[in-house]
């Protein structure tokens, strides 16, 4: 194995390991990976991506063996800007204006960047969006505040559980446990009126919006295997937020 | 005027969600835009009489469209633009008050919301599928017959 097909291999995974990770869809880690091993001159370029792994392989020269390599991508986040600039990378790479040593460079910065936007930013967006749509589900203006509120505790809830328990699932239950409870005593205290569309509000930022989108995304595209485990997964997060918030409710009211 | 100020709110509410999922600074007020654009479709077709889901179904088509058509203007992927621009349509008030109702044991009112909810996202899906589909015209995805290339 020569040292450049070694180099592109690296960076053509760590390209879809970040991409994967971060919420694109399987069709575009696919067509990324053959796009940037056949710019490096390479043939016979194979891309199998599911929602957990990819395996790339390509000829490095006639008659020479093949090689063939996979990552195991294990924690599936939702960080659209990553993707972003990991399509922007390749983008640049595959027109030649970029060398590998380049993109690998680039590469390990986005691939270490911390969150694009500030985490209390993250927490008011969960309030505002939370508030928003309570009023929209047909709650009144007087609403909007204690929605925002229960919103952004659901939305610190969700964080911190994950930071320290380290467990997707309990997070995201604990997430909707607290948001309810957070609504059910505002009103309780005489803070907003339509209980029902407090909670609504405060649930609504848990909303898994990236992997359902993906999930009919790859479907169509005929990545069947990864497009149903996508939609397992989405309705996983779906079963973690209603088991909380019907514990909260059973125990509350 | 109460129109006016449900699209505005829904503006403000999708620029959150891009918040959250780390939508990139050039596409967040478009996201926004879109997410609102898709509401003010949805109560359109409701106030003309159409059924919910065919309402959702239009929005949700036409938001999937622009996203598409903005998404190869501005060189970024298209679900930075068409998870805030369908996000309005979900039925998030339908999903809970179908758990309400299981966890108060109405069992037939609970299928009667479970049903409607399923139906509300088929919706968003099928809109999704109408857009990808036109604009895979000629590129091609999954094929039946092999009518030669």
């Amino acid at each position: 194995m020569g040292a450049k097909a070694d180099k592109v291999m690296d960076i053509c995974l760590l390209a879809g390991e970040i991409m994967l990770t971060y919420g694109a869809e399987t069709y575009r880690v696919e067509e990324t990976l053959e796009r940037m091993a056949r710019a490096a001159g390479f043939s016979n370029v194979h891309c199998f991506t599911t929602t957990t792994g990819i395996f790339l392989s390509f000829e490095e020269r006639k008659g020479r063996g093949d090689m063939m390599q996979m990552v195991r991508v294990d924690n599936r986040m939702q960080d659209l800007n990553k993707v972003t600039e990991v399509n922007q990378v390749s983008r640049e790479f595959t027109s030649g204006s970029l060398t590998v040593a380049d993109a690998e460079e680039r590469l390990n910065e986005i691939y270490h960047a911390k969150i694009h936007y500030p985490l209390w930013l993250i927490h008011l967006g969960a309030g505002v969006a939370g508030g928003g749509f309570s009023y929209l589900f047909g709650g009144g203006l007087s609403d909007y505040l204690p929605a925002f509120i229960a919103a952004i505790l659901a939305s610190i809830g969700l964080v911190e559980f994950e930071r320290y328990l380290k467990v997707r699932f309990a997070a995201e239950f604990a997430a909707a446990f607290i948001g309810g409870t957070s609504a059910i005593f505002l009103v309780f205290i005489g803070f907003g009126s339509n209980m029902d569309q407090i909670i609504i509000g405060s649930l609504m930022p848990l909303v898994p919006g990236v992997p359902l989108t993906n999930a009919v995304r790859d479907l169509l595209s005929g990545d069947l295997l990864a497009g149903i485990s996508r939609g397992v997964e989405a309705l996983l997060t779906s079963l973690s937020i209603a088991s909380g918030i019907a514990l909260s409710i059973s125990l509350f009211l | 005027m109460n129109l006016l100020l449900e699209i505005v709110i829904t503006f403000t509410a999708i620029l959150g969600f891009g918040v959250i999922f780390s939508v990139p600074r050039r596409a967040l007020l478009l996201g926004g835009a879109i997410g609102s654009s898709t509401w003010f479709v949805q109560q359109a077709g409701l106030a003309f009489g159409a059924t919910p889901v065919f309402a959702t179904v239009i929005a949700s088509l036409i938001a999937a469209t622009i996203a598409h058509l903005f998404a190869r203007r501005i060189r970024i992927p298209v679900t930075t633009l068409s998870i805030p621009g369908i996000l309005p349509l979900v039925p998030g008030s339908r999903a809970y008050f179908t758990m309400l109702a299981f966890v108060e044991g109405d069992y037939i009112q609970g299928l009667e919301y479970g049903v409607e909810t399923m139906l509300l996202a088929g919706a968003i899906a099928a809109g999704l599928v109408f857009a990808l589909s036109i604009f895979s015209f000629g590129k091609g995805i999954g094929n039946r017959y092999e009518t030669g290339n």
